[in-house]
């Protein structure tokens, strides 16, 4: 079999591989894979074992990586061609299927075997359901990210460098997002905010807390985008980022799908809410009824006397 | 400018049912509107009045059966659509493609927006509530040949052309893309509003009309990737509240039990 792996940067580039390779084994067939990146100034290849050839592609668009997916795929005739779980991801793996009239499957989320069926299921309606998919090729598939380990060994790939055709979309800005210096994706222990709080100025409670377990401050939904008092970076949700540290703290969030589902990887939620009725306290696994405003101060101060701070 | 609108009639995630062995029922999940097609239909309307004419024009398929349960459902997310300020409503309403997969949804959407005349534009919401693919708006787009771009946070038109921000996790990126051009919208792109009750009485008068395939002349149509099945996620979490008659001993044993986890040292 033969799968093919695209992304901008090196570590989609990972991902889709250990997806293929986890296939492979479940199938118990061999795979060949090529690998189609972007280039950039830091880019460092040599991680990239496991691959028979990496294609490095300049700069372009969604539209131009596609054509030149496309072009590789009736050259290479990949049976499974897969991309990363972000938006340019998504985009161009499904410009590629669509033009090869092919199925996709957005967000593989785990691979099984049933009854000698192999079967891609995906996480839908807000995290709440997997739908299962009879695997079937060719497929196109978006891997969602850091899901599948891959086994980076072999030999150094062979390299081919393309430029990318000429198309029509033409990236005319790219303007960097304002960064509050923050990866809560990376962070061990998240504090997440929400409504409950009734201040900008009192989320300083929550920063408080974080900086007492070395851990970092999120958010809901409507503090990033709607009330804006932090920053998106911040913001924990299936559009924002998915965290899956020890530790997710969430204080006066009610936990809507969107929410909870990106912190589903996490290993111990506590819910910190008044209303006992908050549909996060289904997620949870401890919480807390309690006025905010209350709790958390004997909180910080009962922590500092154990943590002798 | 004339412009669609594409909207779902998606199972509703806040009303999940489920048997007494814990089942997902399908069936028994009530419809409604995704939550992106209201901006979607908000920014569409915005167009609409800016460029001064043409009309808004929401189309839609049913994808959760069965079509004869359904279709007062799928003619209620349209009404809503019409009270937010479409002109008209279309949708597809037929047992055949029921649940279908995104091609077979992404042609017959494609069969009936051609059926109701020529768009400039055609809007969606950056995905559905309840399957999440996000790739309509790209495979609609390769079979009506326009343009195409996702996860658009603003929209501006240009002579000839239209300049899309795309809101991707990192940076914005601004792309110039031809007309006619199938967008995704995301949640950011604008606030819908609620609809008026005048808007929603309004919207009782507007045309709604719904087809089955051979309507549109489509007599068959392959579903290459039907789902096998739907399964409900079942939460492991220890749903522990913790209880106190003091604050100060809640929180003791909050510290205690993440100490025991191993999630903090002290």
């Amino acid at each position: 079999m033969k799968g093919m792996v695209f992304g901008e940067k090196v570590n989609y580039l990972e991902d889709g591989l250990g997806f293929l390779q986890a296939l492979s084994e479940n199938l118990g067939t061999e795979i060949e894979v090529v690998g189609a990146v972007v280039k950039s100034d830091d880019i460092d290849l040599s991680v990239l074992k496991g691959f028979t050839k990496l294609y490095v592609l300049n700069e372009g668009s969604t539209e131009s990586y596609a054509k030149v997916l496309i072009d590789l795929y009736s050259r290479d005739k990949p049976d499974v061609i897969v991309g990363p779980q972000v938006k340019n991801g998504v985009e161009v793996m499904a410009r590629v299927a669509s033009e090869l009239s092919i199925p996709m499957i957005t967000e593989v989320y785990q691979l099984s075997k049933v009854n000698g069926d192999t079967l891609i299921s995906r996480q839908i309606m807000g995290g709440r359901a997997l739908a299962l998919y009879q695997f079937k090729s060719p497929i196109v598939a978006t891997i969602a990210l850091k899901r599948f380990k891959p086994r980076l060994e072999g030999a150094q790939p062979v390299i081919e460098e393309i430029n990318v055709p000429k198309v029509e979309m033409e990236v005319v800005e790219v303007q960097p997002k304002e960064k509050g210096a923050v990866d809560i994706e990376a962070a061990e222990i998240v504090v997440g905010v929400g409504r409950g709080f009734r201040s900008k100025e009192d989320l300083k409670l929550a920063f408080e807390l974080a900086e007492l377990l070395n851990g970092e401050v999120g958010c809901s939904r409507p503090i990033a985008a709607d009330l804006q008092w932090l920053s998106e970076d911040r913001w924990i949700g299936i559009s924002g980022k998915k965290i899956k540290g020890k530790l997710y703290l969430s204080i006066g969030i009610s936990g809507a799908p969107q929410h909870i589902m990106a912190a589903s990887d996490v290993k111990v939620i506590v819910a910190i809410n008044k209303d006992k009725n908050a549909p996060i306290f289904t997620y949870a696994d401890y919480g807390v009824v309690a006025d905010l405003y209350q709790f958390v101060p004997v909180l910080i101060e009962r922590l500092k006397a154990k943590l002798k701070k | 400018m004339d412009i669609g609108v594409l909207v779902k009639a998606s199972l509703d995630v806040n009303m999940i049912r489920v048997d007494s062995e814990g089942r997902i029922l399908l069936d028994a999940i009530p419809l409604a509107i995704s939550e992106y097609d209201r901006n979607a239909i908000t920014e569409a309307v915005r167009i609409r009045d800016e460029t001064g004419g043409g009309k808004v024009v929401a189309f839609s398929v049913l994808t959760w059966g069965p079509a004869s349960k359904r279709a007062k459902e799928i003619e209620n997310v349209m009404r809503e659509a019409l009270a937010l300020g479409a002109d008209e409503a279309h949708a597809i309403v037929d047992d055949s493609i029921i649940p279908g997969d995104t091609i077979s949804t992404a042609k017959v959407l494609a069969k009936l927006i051609c059926k109701m005349g020529k768009f400039d534009l055609v809007l969606s919401g950056e995905a559905s509530q309840d399957m999440m693919s996000s790739q309509l708006p790209v495979r609609l787009a390769r079979e009506l040949n326009y343009s195409v771009a996702t996860f658009a946070r603003k929209i501006e038109l240009l002579d000839g052309k239209i300049r899309v921000t795309r809101d991707l996790e990192d940076y914005l990126q601004v792309v110039n893309i031809s007309l006619p051009a199938v967008i995704s919208v995301t949640g950011e792109i604008n606030r819908p509003k609620l609809p008026t009750l005048l808007q929603i009485r309004r919207a009782f008068r507007k045309p709604y009309n719904s087809y089955t395939l051979s309507q549109l002349g489509v007599e068959s149509i392959e579903i290459k990737l039907p789902y096998k099945e739907i399964n409900l996620v079942t939460i492991s979490r220890k749903n522990v509240i913790l209880e106190g008659d003091k604050l100060e001993d809640i929180a003791d044993q909050l510290i205690e039990r993440l100490i025991e986890e191993g999630v903090i040292k002290v």
